[in-house]
């Protein structure tokens, strides 16, 4: 599989501390690759410098054989990115808020209209099929939902237009299991229809169920990375959260 | 275009919001009734006025001056027959404004020309300038009865000469010179027309770019504080075209807040203003204006317009910034402060000084605060000093360029997310 993204020497400073200390990896085409480590690990540093909201202090990303920093429209165009406790416009509409965001991917008003239906299918739908509790909430303003609700219409907004990559930062935060595993679920069938994922997650069973492969990350370094049976061989580890342990 | 409309579109209905609007009519509301309010309060002053007199002296003097005051538009309520206390009395009781008594004796000292005294008991039921104006009138009666009675003796005594010669033997005529314009009239008139005309001019600016710059330091504070702000610098627009929106949205809906506030106060102040005009207050002042040049052709509006206009963008830029630092709505909330002085400081100056006069320091610490020239345009355009109209629209342009080119590299860079202000705190960065 070719790669989506390719991340070389990626170092981050703020001032005298160092967020980053020189990190490599790819995003290979229909994959999920995940971030997983401690809090300030540098995991969320990742993710911004890759949804270009922060520059990297040195390094070189690639995104689509393209150069990452001199083109971020281009990347722009072609990632999207769910950002920890991400919020919505309170005063608007759910299915305004995606009307809003998907006017400016969409080039065409059938584009559009494309992009608010997929996210509504996304909010309001369960993958069985069953409406969500989001299905008779989206004409309502979004100051009114509960944190999970404003997550999925978040999560819907951020795959409605297939992204090529798609950046997600805890994307089951603040959900209940049912919700959460729900999550997982859109997420695996948009990476089964193409869209590459890069995530980073404290739920380690969330890593194993999702993840294609899996970078353990601290102190702005990778220590280790592989698919979650390659890490759990070469740590003799029941699971993710041994290995984890085991590498810290 | 569609991105940046969607944008613009959003910031648009997130400003305008019911309660902006409810503000809006209402305070237009509040100012209409209070400019009808006075405008009554005004008609009262300059209309009938209710006043008693008890004459004591009942002599061709004493009705005279009663006379006269019934022509300067007073209804006397006569009080004789009772005495001081009890005319006192009757007065304060009733809706007299003042008692004018006039003793025994009146006539007869006017007849053989020694000083005649009357009383006024002027009854205070308010502090109001408006209240007080019966006094200021009966004062005007009487110095004009005054007038009449020595003119009348000097006549009588001295017929070969003018009365009026002998009784001001030096005359003034006073002329006022701007530039190579010259009229009959007094500086102090000039001035006071001159600051007159200019008031709206401070008024005006500081309305609009309180409004504007609170509403933009709110909306890139409120993107932080509801966590938007991450996902909007993510999609794909322009950052210069966020900027843009959000300063173009402000400044949209800070001209219309504005123009409304205005129109309020136009009604507050017209209130008390067209009254005051009827009154004959201005009589003859705009002729000299006229005759001096000291008014505002299209030119003159068009250059105060686009001062005004540059002042408003370089406060939305400023603003902009701030909203950078602030971390949430609240810390928003004083950011606009320091914005306030630099507007404050130069209308407050040019209040009591003259910035052509004021030491070099002075004056270069007020022309370096952007917002002082709109407030020195019309003054420099009635003294033709084009050169510094000039330089001000420059700077002002240099300034707003400056600051957009400094805002636009805030939002392009990691400082959008790390930059913070905490009043009270240590300055800190995220992570």
């Amino acid at each position: 599989m070719p790669n989506v993204l390719t991340v070389r020497g990626l170092k981050k400073s703020y001032g005298q501390k160092t967020a980053l200390a020189g990190i490599d990896f790819d995003v290979r085409a229909g994959e999920v690759f995940a971030l997983i480590g401690p809090n300030g690990a540098g995991k969320t540093t990742t993710l911004r410098i890759i949804a270009t909201l922060l520059t990297a202090t040195e390094g070189e990303i690639r995104f689509l054989d393209r150069d990452h920093r001199k083109e971020p429209d281009f990347v722009r165009e072609k990632i999207s990115y769910l950002p920890d406790e991400a919020g919505a416009y309170k005063d608007m509409k759910g299915t305004d808020y995606l009307r809003f965001m998907a006017a400016f991917y969409a080039q065409t008003p059938e584009q559009e209209k494309e992009f608010v239906d997929r996210a509504v299918a996304i909010a309001a739908r369960r993958e069985s099929g069953e409406p969500s509790e989001l299905a008779d909430r989206l004409g309502t303003k979004v100051g009114t939902y509960s944190k999970g609700m404003i997550r999925k219409l978040l999560l819907a907004r951020a795959l409605m237009t297939k992204p090529v990559l798609a950046i997600l930062d805890e994307p089951t935060s603040g959900l209940d299991v049912i919700n959460g595993l729900e999550v997982r679920e859109i997420i695996r069938r948009y990476v089964k229809e193409g869209t590459s994922v890069l995530l980073s997650s404290h739920n380690m069973l969330e890593i194993e169920y999702l993840s294609d492969r899996v970078a353990l990350i601290d102190k702005g370094r990778i220590l280790d990375a592989g698919t979650p049976a390659e890490l759990k061989a070469k740590h003799s580890a029941q699971n993710l959260e041994e290995v984890f342990r085991s590498t810290l | 275009m569609k991105r940046f409309s969607n944008l613009l579109k959003k910031e648009i209905k997130e400003l305008v919001t019911k309660q902006l609007i409810i503000s809006l009519a209402f305070t237009i509301l509040l100012f209409n009734f209070i400019g009808q309010v006075s405008k009554k309060e005004v008609q009262k002053a300059i209309g009938v006025q209710t006043i008693s007199a008890l004459d004591q002296d009942g002599s061709a003097g004493s009705q005279a001056l009663l006379k006269g005051l019934e022509s300067a538009r007073f209804k006397i309520l006569d009080q004789s027959g009772k005495t001081k206390d009890e005319a006192l009395e009757a007065a304060k009781s009733g809706e007299s404004k003042l008692l004018l008594v006039i003793p025994k004796g009146f006539g007869d000292s006017l007849t053989e020309l020694k000083p005649s005294e009357i009383e006024t008991y002027s009854f205070m039921r308010s502090f109001s300038l408006i209240g007080a104006r019966g006094q200021v009138v009966v004062g005007g009666v009487i110095s004009a009865l005054n007038n009449v009675l020595s003119n009348n003796f000097l006549k009588d005594k001295l017929p070969e000469f003018d009365p009026q010669s002998l009784k001001n033997p030096i005359k003034s005529k006073d002329y006022v010179i701007v530039r190579d314009r010259m009229a009959e009239g007094s500086a102090g008139m000039v001035a006071g027309l001159i600051s007159q005309q200019s008031l709206l001019i401070p008024v005006v600016l500081m309305m609009i770019v309180m409004y504007s710059s609170q509403m933009v330091i709110s909306a890139v504070a409120m993107e932080k504080q509801n966590k938007t702000l991450e996902t909007l610098l993510t999609v794909p627009i322009k950052r210069t075209s966020i900027i843009t929106a959000k300063m173009l949205a402000a400044g949209l809906v800070g001209l219309i807040s504005a123009a409304v506030y205005m129109f309020g106060f136009k009604g507050f102040v017209g209130g008390i203003g067209e009254e005051a005009a009827r009154a004959g207050a201005q009589a003859g002042g705009a002729a000299v204006m006229r005759q001096l040049g000291l008014y505002f052709n299209t030119t003159g509006y068009v250059i105060l317009g686009v001062s005004l206009f540059l002042a408003i963008l370089v406060a939305l830029a400023l603003a902009m910034i701030l909203g950078v630092l602030a971390e949430d709505f609240r810390s928003a909330q004083n950011m606009i402060m320091p914005l306030m002085f630099m507007v404050m400081i130069p209308y407050f100056i040019s209040l009591f000084a003259d910035i052509n006069t004021v030491s070099l320091p002075i004056k270069i610490f007020i022309l370096v605060i952007p917002f002082s020239h709109p407030f020195l345009v019309s003054q420099n355009l009635y003294l033709g000093n084009y050169g510094m109209i000039a330089g001000g629209l420059a700077y002002m342009l240099v300034v707003f360029v400056a600051l957009t080119i400094f805002a636009a590299r805030v939002f392009s860079s990691d400082k959008i997310l790390t930059m913070k202000l905490r009043f009270g705190k240590k300055k800190s960065a995220v992570v």
